[in-house]
């Protein structure tokens, strides 16, 4: 290799770039006056309310154009920041600043200040990142107050990839379009707003360079690697033909996955493979049809229960479930039970801390102690059964007491549904085959279910007794490993025997060089998020 | 003055959607409009601060008014929040 300038960072947003630099030095917040004098007080409020006006209005027209391009979330960001230029307490406090003699730059930043403590300090994960959203309205005003924006995004006028420390949805929202070839950011991570703004603009991105950044502020050149997640600055001929031709490739891969999007996915030999979404919430059912999902191979249903303070009621769950069964229509949609532990809180259930909650009180542990969480949850899929092609499985699952405990609750709902006079569905049960002892055993408990869903994260994990989380032990959180593969070996035969189908739901799923083997082993069902279906799908027919 | 106690329906909580909702339906009343929770108040007009009470799903909150249409705004933004999504 040549002796260029590597950044390495996060793969936030797919593609390569390459292309001159063009560094975003964002605009300082730093108010020109201190002090106003008491003559200018009504001025100066006259001032700050044409300045919020205006950012306002700004704000309001690009939710507009996202919206009519399609990014409804996107659309949201710009829509809430709006209101909060127009939040009468921020105006309040603002005139009360003025009229003590602030200059109203220096008010709107200290009061923006103020508001974004508020919301850094809070427990809530999604209150505390709104506090970046508040600096970045409060910026805008205050620009605004000292003349407007500072040239900058908005004046690019050659394809160029971006640098800067971190970018807000303001900012991308200012970049000319067909200008932003890409992004290198220091800060942020996958779920940032830049982010998310550059994967829906389509966008290549790096973020998380950290203070390598600075490596490439000189450079005149720099490549972009989305996939990879590392960057090139001033790279030699050599290194930008290497990228241009990644990038001819990854166009004529994406052009060639559209083709296989919506086929069934069969191998030569002619067994018919389906290729299904894991999705975490109603919200995804569409995005996972758009890719081509042949049903739901794993519904998670924590998001039901998360982050509030009463269980979710029968029927808040019963309309959860019927409206995925109804957006798959034909097409299966297996939902599993609630998967939780002393990991993650639930309310209402008194969970006592343990030392180690993967090997604790979890999934259908709890809620076989716990019917009272559990019933409702079986109700709901009952009922839910009636409008589509509904199933449902059990997680953690080490053995048939386990197995026999869940189905007896499942025929008490039924018959109480039925007594009460409500309609009930069918819906087939089967079991997740997470735990080296379902595996070990599958042939006692395949007579129990009608099929076997293997999660390999969880079945690596407790086969080669290696923390998921744990970066040292990458070598150890491979399906591909001789123990996890005799594993599902044997749950595949004992499946064949007893006349059952067997699934794949864990990440090897989706992984090219994986799904092969899965499938030689006997899973007839692979279950990955959404955008990796095309890709299984090619694989598959190419066997 | 006119004040009611209800609980949050929506499962987002008092955040995000369900608030920027609530403080459209809030602006259109004349009265002064306050949201109370554990002893601590929020102009109901102002996403901001409505935002920082951190009212979640299944919590109790007290909308309270002052104006000529009180009544209205408290009955029309009661229901509103009430409800199940």
């Amino acid at each position: 290799m040549a002796d260029y300038v590597k950044l390495n960072g996060v793969p936030a947003s797919e593609g390569v770039a390459v292309g001159p630099v063009f560094v975003h030095v964002p605009r300082e917040l730093k108010p020109e006056r201190e002090s106003i004098s008491r003559d200018a007080v009504e001025d100066e409020l006259m001032r700050f309310g044409d300045a919020v006006e205006v950012v306002a209005r700004e704000l309001s027209e690009t939710a507009e154009r996202l919206r009519e391009g399609g990014s409804e979330s996107e659309a949201r960001i710009f829509e809430a920041h709006a209101e909060m230029a127009e939040d009468p307490e921020f105006h309040s406090e603002v005139e009360e600043r003025v009229r003590n003699l602030e200059s109203p730059e220096a008010a709107v930043i200290t009061v923006g200040e103020e508001f974004a403590g508020m919301f850094a300090a809070m427990e809530d994960e999604y209150l505390a990142a709104r506090a970046d959203d508040v600096r970045d309205v409060a910026s805008q005003i205050a620009a605004e107050l000292m003349g407007g924006g500072a040239a900058g995004l908005e004046t690019l006028a050659e394809p160029s990839v971006i640098l800067a420390v971190n970018l807000a949805p303001s900012d991308t929202a200012r970049i000319p379009k067909g200008m932003g070839l890409g992004f290198l950011i220091s800060e942020g991570s996958r779920t940032s707003h830049v982010s998310i703004m550059a994967r829906s603009m389509g966008i290549p991105a790096v973020v998380g360079v950290g203070s390598e950044l600075e490596k490439a502020l000189r450079a005149e050149v720099v490549a972009l690697d989305g996939v990879e997640g590392y960057a090139v600055a001033d790279p030699d001929p050599d290194t930008i033909s290497a990228f241009e031709k990644k990038q001819r490739d990854i166009a004529a891969e994406a052009a060639l996955l559209e083709e296989y999007k919506h086929v069934e996915a069969r191998t030569s030999d002619g067994r018919r493979i389906e290729v299904s979404a894991n999705i975490g919430s109603v919200e995804e059912a569409e995005d996972a049809l758009d890719w081509g999902a042949e049903g739901v191979g794993l519904f998670r249903t924590e998001f039901l229960f998360m982050e509030r303070t009463e269980l979710p009621s029968e029927e808040e769950q019963y309309e959860a479930y019927r409206k995925v069964a109804e957006a798959f229509g034909e097409k299966p949609v297996i939902i599993r039970t609630l998967d939780v532990g002393g990991d993650k809180d639930l309310p209402g259930v008194d969970q006592p801390e343990e030392e180690n909650p993967f090997l604790g009180w979890r999934g259908i542990r709890m809620c076989l102690d716990v019917p009272e969480l559990f019933k409702p949850q079986l109700r709901a899929l009952l009922r839910a059964a009636v409008h589509g092609n509904l199933k449902m499985m059990f997680p953690m699952i080490v053995d048939n007491v386990e197995v026999r405990g869940a189905k007896k609750l499942l025929e008490e709902c039924r018959q109480q549904l039925k007594s009460e006079g409500k309609e009930v569905g069918e819906l087939e049960v089967g079991i997740m085959v997470e735990t080296p002892a379902a595996a070990i055993r599958a042939a006692d408990i395949a007579p129990e279910v009608s099929f076997f869903s293997i999660g390999t994260n969880d079945l690596v994990q407790y086969t080669l007794a290696a923390d998921r989380g744990n970066e040292r032990l990458t070598r150890l959180q491979d399906a591909d490993h001789p123990a996890v593969l005799d594993l599902i070996g044997k749950t595949c035969e004992a499946a064949r025997e007893a006349g059952i189908w067997v699934g794949v739901c864990g990440e090897a799923a989706g992984d090219p060089a994986m799904a092969p083997r899965l499938v030689e082993l006997g899973v007839t069902e692979l279950s990955m998020s959404a955008p990796s279906i095309p890709r299984a799908k090619k694989v598959i027919s190419e066997l | 003055m006119e004040e009611k106690e209800t609980t949050i329906g929506a499962a987002e909580g008092l955040h995000a959607r369900p608030a920027a909702e609530f403080v459209q339906k809030a602006k259109g009343f004349s009265s002064a409009i306050v949201v109370v929770k554990d002893g601590r108040e929020a102009n109901a007009k102002s996403p901001l601060k409505l935002m920082t009470l951190a009212a979640k799903h299944g919590e109790k909150i007290t909308i309270r008014a002052d104006g000529d249409d009180a009544e209205e705004a408290v009955n029309t933004l009661v229901e509103l929040i009430s409800t199940e999504e």
